[in-house]
Formats: C-alpha cells, structure tokens, sequence
C-alpha cells in the first residue's frame, strides 16, 4: 500500500506525460477561457487519470486482457471528457464516469485481482479531486445550473468516495499483506524459504547464547543498572527497554549487549520476555545466521509521538495524528525466551496471549 | 455552457480543503484503536486532529463564502504544513516518500497556497 508495484510504476510516467499535453491541448480549446477554472482543472485531472490507465494496457495486455480492455476504454472516456468540457451533459457523464472507477479499483482491490498500492491510491485521488472540482458550484454561472444536485452529490459523494477508499485499500493491505510484508507496517529481510540444517544450527547457537546472556535480567533492576530504559506506555501489555549506549555503539547482534529488552508490564511487574538486536542504520538488514528463521524485520510507515513515546499506523493519504510524526524504524530482530507458540522464537511479535496469561498468573 | 464571471478560486480551495478535513479526520479515527489498545496519549491526538479537521472544513465552507478571516486561516495552515511536511521528507527519519505523500502533503497545501495567494485573489474576500 506503501509502495509503488513496478509494474505499475508506467503508469505515474503516463499520468506524467499527460499532465503537459493537457495543459498545451486543451488551452489551445476555443472555450478554454469560458468556463470556471474549477471546470478547466477536472478537465486536466481527467487528462491524467487517462494517461494512467492507457499506460498500464502494455503491462497487463497478456496476463489480464479483460482488464486491459477496461483500461483502454477507461483511458480514452477520461480523455474524451477531457476535450468535451463545454458539453452540455459534461458534468453528469464526468461524475457518472469518476464514480464508477473509483468504485471499479475498490472491487478489484477488494476480490484481489489488484494489490492496493501507490500508483492506485494516488490515481483515485486525483480522480476524486476531478469529481469535486466537477461539481462544485461557482460563482456568476449563467444558465440552468443545477446546483442543488451538484451540492449533494458533492457532499455525499467525495467524502463517501474517501473513506470507503482509505477503509478498503487498508483492510486488503492488512488483511492480505505481500509475502514480505509481517503484521501492520513491518518490511521482512529477503531470505531462502525454507531453513536448510545449518541454519537451524545457527539460529539454535544464537538463542542458547542470547538467552543465557539476558537471563539475569529477568530482574529489571539489572537491567536498569545496565542502561536499559523503557520506551513507551507502560499501560501496554508489554514494552521495549532500549539501551541508547548499545544503539549507539552500533554493535550487530551481539548476544551479550542486546539493543532492546522486552518486557511484559504484569500487575507483578516487569517480566522479561527476551531480546532484541537493532541495526544502526535504516534499510541494512542484520547477518540472518537462520535464515528464514531469523530474518530480520523493518518498521516502516508508523505514526510515532515523543508525546508518551506511542505509536500509530500511517493511514493510506499518508497522513499521522496532530503531534506525531512519520518514520520508520531501522531492522531489528526479537528472540523471545518465552514459549512463543504463534511465531517462534524470533517472531516479528510476542503472541499477545502469552503475555495475557502471564499477566494473570 | 457557462460563463466565468468572477474567478473560481476559492470554489478550487473548498473541494481542496474539503479533501484535506477528510485526511485528518481518517488520521483523527486511526489514531484511536490505538488507545483502546493502551496507547493514552493517542486518545489526545486522535480528538486533536478530529478537531483539526473540523477546523479545516469551516475554513473549506470559509473560503467558499469568500470570508476574509478563512483566507488567511487557510493560508496560516497550508504554510505551517508545508514546512512541516518539507522538513519530514528532508530529515533522515524513514519518511515515507511515495505518491500519495506527495499528493496529500506537498502537493495539496502547495495548491492551496498558490490558489489563495496575490492581491488578485485576496480583493475577492471580503
């Protein structure tokens, strides 16, 4: 969702190239200056949004002909409407148009014949724009105008169109996320698929040595001796003590000085559920001695808060809460010494159970 | 079809701001399960930013009805976000420096900006 799918990525080059010609095309119309600039500008964005469809035909005209073909017919309506702005029923056939393709991805993205992704999300939105700028009454219109529809169906439609895109694009990523994407926002390091012998051999070394050099602090007051600090509520179920000298130093999956301690917060206190290796730097996975069994993994796209130290999740208009601000986290790698029955011992997260029951012990 | 008779700047601005109050607002909904889930503060920020985007939609219905006090709001919005938004994808943090960034928060204000800038425009506010 975060991310441009290159095979898509023509069609920002498409959308691209269109956006001049329009601008040269249709000010070369006779009528260009008679109409409101509102009027002039969804002309323009209806320009772009076919550039982008008539670009993505070559890409999906083998695997997908159906969909190409809705492309071409998309691409060419947008573009028709484009040059047809003094047309009497323009205003109609555009929303008419506008609509239905904003409706068109969501039930592509949503039956899975599409992945949500950038070039997607930001063709809706110019096409949602183009719907607003299409509607929106002006000043000093002559004429039948017909603002009471266009004012409803301006109200109703844009905002509807908005959240159902953002809603819909963000169930499918999350609820169906690429093979290299874990849970909400985490990017994992590319490895084999399956663990030959030598890597269960490895990834077993580190999480003998990792757990026996964090076991003492399973009293946290060890920790906290030794420059572990916990980020975060405390309210959570569990939180990350970080060691800002370890981070620092920058040293690699070292057993003996672990970035992070993870904690459960119990009624009884602090109680360690292992460790975590951090990187110094964004996008350097770590050495991956299991292989898929200790791929390493990257936060991206998260909504953090030095108010409280707390985090969100990016919406899909990319925006964050007022106070928080987006950034991504550089690759880290937990090692759970807690039975971890839904992940494993180097899971991207601690099965939340877990750190219930332990809560009610 | 018809006639421009005045400029339909502020009508471009409304359905601009009007996207953008319902930015926030989605912003202002995430920021909530969140809380639930033991993160307080973002009770906060999540109300915070739903009454930003309030804000920002009586600045929409503002601009529309060509009050002065609405241009200039907006104007003081568009450029604090702006900045703020030029400086997350200049800082080395991890922004996110995709598309739809672009769109909604570089691209947006900027047009907001431009739209209600100049001595032009502001002789239509009243």
């Amino acid at each position: 969702m975060y991310s441009v799918n290159p095979e898509h990525a023509i069609g920002i080059v498409g959308g691209l190239l269109a956006l001049p010609i329009a601008l040269i095309a249709l000010r070369m119309h006779p009528r260009w200056r008679s109409v409101p600039g509102t009027v002039r500008a969804a002309a323009v964005l209806m320009a772009v949004s076919g550039g982008v469809h008539l670009a993505l035909i070559p890409h999906h005209v083998t695997t997908e002909p159906v969909t190409s073909v809705l492309f071409l017919l998309n691409g060419l309506a947008f573009i028709a409407l484009a040059a047809a702005f003094t047309w009497r029923y323009w205003r109609l056939a555009s929303a008419g148009l506008l609509i239905s393709t904003v409706l068109a991805y969501l039930v592509y993205v949503g039956i899975g014949l599409e992945g949500p992704d950038q070039v997607g999300l930001a063709t809706k939105l110019v096409e949602v724009t183009a719907l607003g700028l299409a509607l929106v009454p002006v000043r000093g219109e002559a004429g039948r105008t017909h603002r009471s529809w266009r004012w409803a169906t301006l109200g109703v439609a844009m905002p509807m169109l908005l959240v159902i895109t953002g809603a819909t694009v963000w169930i499918v990523d999350l609820a169906r996320p690429d093979p290299r994407h874990v849970h909400a926002g985490a990017l994992l390091q590319a490895t084999n698929t399956v663990a030959t012998p030598a890597q269960v051999d490895a990834a077993n070394r580190l999480y003998a040595a990792t757990k026996t050099a964090i076991l003492p602090y399973e009293d946290w007051h060890r920790a906290w001796a030794a420059g572990y600090r916990p980020g975060g509520s405390t309210t959570l179920p569990s939180s990350h003590w970080m060691n800002q000298r370890y981070v620092e130093a920058g040293y690699v999956m070292d057993p003996e000085r672990p970035q992070g301690l993870v904690y459960a917060n119990t009624h009884q206190g602090p109680v360690l559920l292992g460790a975590m290796f951090q990187m110094k730097s964004l996008n350097k996975f770590g050495p991956d001695p299991g292989g898929p069994m200790t791929a390493w993994h990257q936060h991206e796209n998260i909504c953090f808060t030095p108010i409280g130290f707390e985090f969100s999740l990016m919406t899909p208009y990319a925006t964050c809460p007022i106070g928080a601000i987006d950034i991504s986290a550089p690759p880290m790698l937990h090692v759970w010494i807690v039975d971890n029955p839904h992940g494993g011992l180097f899971a991207v997260d601690i099965d939340s159970s877990v750190v219930a029951a332990m809560d009610r012990s | 079809m018809e006639k421009a008779i005045e400029t339909s700047r502020p009508e471009a601005v409304f359905v601009l701001l009007l996207l953008q109050s319902i930015f926030w607002m989605v912003a202002g909904i995430s920021a909530l399960p969140f809380a639930i889930g033991g993160e307080l503060h973002m009770i906060g920020l999540g109300l915070a930013t739903l009454l930003v985007a309030l804000l920002v939609c009586l600045v929409a219905i503002g601009v529309l009805w060509r009050r002065r006090w609405a241009r200039r709001t907006a104007l003081a919005l568009e450029i604090v976000a702006l900045a703020g938004s030029v400086l997350q994808l200049l800082l080395p943090i991890g922004a996110n420096h995709a598309p739809v960034t672009l769109l909604t928060n570089v691209v947006v204000p900027a047009a907001v900006i431009w739209l209600l800038w100049g001595r032009m425009t502001r002789s239509v506010f009243s």
